[in-house]
């Protein structure tokens, strides 16, 4: 229990009759940086604002840092920084008086010299009033909000919506550091370049059940890549198409193919050994096509 | 709590700086026509004469409109609770729900503070809200008095001003009590705003209509005194607002303490009526 950082076990939440967590099961290990995957309206952010205490599940174990969100909302909310994915706050303040306010509320626990430096790496001004900023300026000021009390648990709901390509890769880095100075990280995010790049284990969730959890490594790795062979000269490929897992996608005029195969390539490479190969080429897909592939077998009735 | 109650008074200055200018001015203006209105008691009594019963209803006793306490009541505190009643409605209704729907309380709530510090801060703030815009009117009153024949005391020019800012507290707790209930900061300011108007009728008209007196009993401004707090104030009556007050404050915190704290863009239920379909439906999760 001590190593996990997140624990939910049947984690329920209904509004009126639309049941948004239908038993939610998840364990996420301290120091490591877990993505939270789905589309939209999956429970993504609902799962992230129970753990809290925003809204109060129906049923079900949640524990955050072995604290029961409930129970203790603020103890847990000390140890925690939090970055919605949008981002709102009171417009009245300069960029410098939000996070001066905010770390009033954690009894100024924040190094100034710090939030300058994260402030400085995302070219962030803080003396500009918050009514004046851009929406990706705006997710600027939370993610120092999130970061700059060093928290042990980082609770990221889409962390680098609205932010330019430039600042999204300082973000990530800086999550990489937080993560290096021995914080969780829990990511929400529907962009998988982003969890692919960040996080060591993935859970994918679905209307409210995760259905999945795995490395990401293995969750890229397990799934469907494209092969494709040149040779020198037209071949009959009958047999390369009768190997498991093995489906073609086109055919050329006899010297080339297009293929796609589940699963490890031992086989088909064994097989090409007896066939005249002049080019291989595999692309390995995005967890993007992964994800997708996952969502598409589940659309056409098969149980993930 | 204090940075809660700091913060959320900040944001208030300008109510308070508006609101308590505005209607001090007005009261210094009314106050140095006292003078004026008592010289030509005999013609305006000829005219009041005429009015008709039910529109003195909502002005009060006018054989006492040449007292300090009938003047101040018929020319400001007979309708008052109206006009400084939109505010509290509106500020009470918003005290928490404006900024759950405008999404900025999901941040709060973010950081390690308690609900009950954000309720209690928020409600300090609008309640040094109300005492202040109430202490500017009452001064705006003050500063003209001594330019004129009223014999009034500043402890006795106060006892309106509490008597009106009992029922605004009221209201406020109301409007922040409806505001945990219905699905909406407007609808709460809605049917609170209703409520008050309500009450003003029937207080009103119930001083035309015994038909109407026990029904009055239950209306909260029946127990407002306006001018005629300077003859006396029943404290019963202000204390007893403060307590029926205090019964929505901390009904309203415990529906606070409950309520799953929307995201902008997130409706909560849906009332029946204005639902296309039967029964409660929630209006969308961001996620």
């Amino acid at each position: 229990m001590d190593q996990i950082a997140i624990l939910a076990q049947g984690l329920k939440k209904s509004y009126g009759r639309v049941q948004a967590l239908r038993g939610v099961n998840l364990e996420v290990q301290k120091g490591e940086i877990f993505g939270f995957l789905g589309p939209n309206g999956a429970g993504k952010t609902t799962t992230i604002r129970c753990m809290l205490d925003q809204i109060r599940p129906n049923g079900g174990v949640l524990r955050v840092l072995g604290l029961d969100p409930q129970a203790e909302p603020v103890a847990v909310r000390r140890r925690v920084g939090y970055l919605p994915g949008e981002l709102h706050i009171d417009g009245n303040f300069t960029v410098e008086g939000a996070l001066r306010f905010f770390n009033f509320l954690r009894q100024g626990k924040a190094d100034w010299h710090f939030i300058r430096q994260l402030a400085e790496r995302i070219d962030l001004d803080l003396k500009t009033p918050v009514k004046n900023l851009s929406k990706g300026n705006k997710q600027k000021i939370g993610v120092i909000l999130a970061l700059m009390h060093r928290p042990e648990l980082l609770l990221l709901d889409e962390p680098t919506f609205g932010l330019d390509p430039l600042i999204q890769q300082e973000v990530h880095k800086m999550i990489l550091e937080a993560r290096a100075a021995g914080a969780t990280v829990f990511l929400s995010s529907h962009i998988l370049s982003e969890v692919e790049s960040t996080t060591d284990r993935v859970g994918i969730i679905r209307r409210g059940v995760v259905v999945e959890v795995a490395k990401t490594s293995t969750l890229v790795n397990r799934s469907l890549r494209r092969v494709k062979i040149r040779f020198r000269q037209a071949v009959d490929a009958s047999s390369l198409l009768a190997l498991p897992g093995v489906a073609l996608l086109s055919k050329g005029d006899g010297t080339s193919l297009s293929l796609q195969v589940e699963g490890e390539m031992d086989a088909l490479i064994k097989a090409l050994a007896a066939y005249p190969v002049v080019d291989f080429e595999t692309e390995r897909p995005s967890l993007e096509e992964v994800f997708l592939t996952y969502y598409q077998r589940d659309m056409d009735g098969g149980e993930a | 709590m204090r940075t809660i109650f700091w913060y959320s008074l900040g944001r208030m200055r300008s109510q308070i700086l508006g609101w308590g200018l505005c209607l001090g001015l007005l009261g210094g203006y009314l106050v140095s026509f006292y003078d004026t209105l008592v010289q030509q008691e005999a013609q305006l009594l000829e005219m009041v004469k005429a009015y008709p019963p039910e529109v003195m209803a909502f002005f009060g006793d006018m054989n006492k409109l040449f007292t300090p306490g009938g003047y101040l009541n018929t020319e400001f505190f007979s309708y008052m609770p109206i006009v400084l009643g939109i505010y509290a409605v509106l500020a009470g209704s918003g005290l928490l729900a404006s900024d759950e729907e405008n999404g900025t309380l999901d941040l709060l709530l973010a950081h390690p503070v308690s609900r009950a510090e954000i309720y209690f801060g928020r409600l300090g703030a609008f309640l040094v809200a109300l005492v202040g815009i109430h202490a500017l009117a009452w001064l705006g009153f003050w500063l003209f008095v001594p330019g004129t024949t009223m014999d009034i005391m500043p402890g006795e020019l106060a006892l309106p001003f509490l008597s009106l800012l009992a029922e605004m507290i009221l209201f406020g707790a109301l409007a922040l009590l409806f505001s945990m209930l219905l699905p909406s900061r407007s609808m709460a300011a809605m049917v609170s705003g209703l409520l008050l108007v309500t009450s003003y009728f029937i207080s009103s008209l119930a001083k035309i209509d015994e038909n109407l007196r026990q029904v009055a009993k239950v209306s909260p401004l029946n127990y407002y005194q306006g001018g005629e707090a300077l003859e006396g104030m029943k404290w019963s009556w202000f204390l007893g607002l403060l307590v029926v007050a205090l019964g929505f404050v901390l009904l309203a915190w415990q529906f606070f303490e409950r309520r799953d704290i929307r995201v902008v863009g997130e409706g909560s239920f849906r009332l029946p009526i204005f639902s296309r379909k039967k029964g409660y439906s929630h209006a969308g999760t961001r996620d």
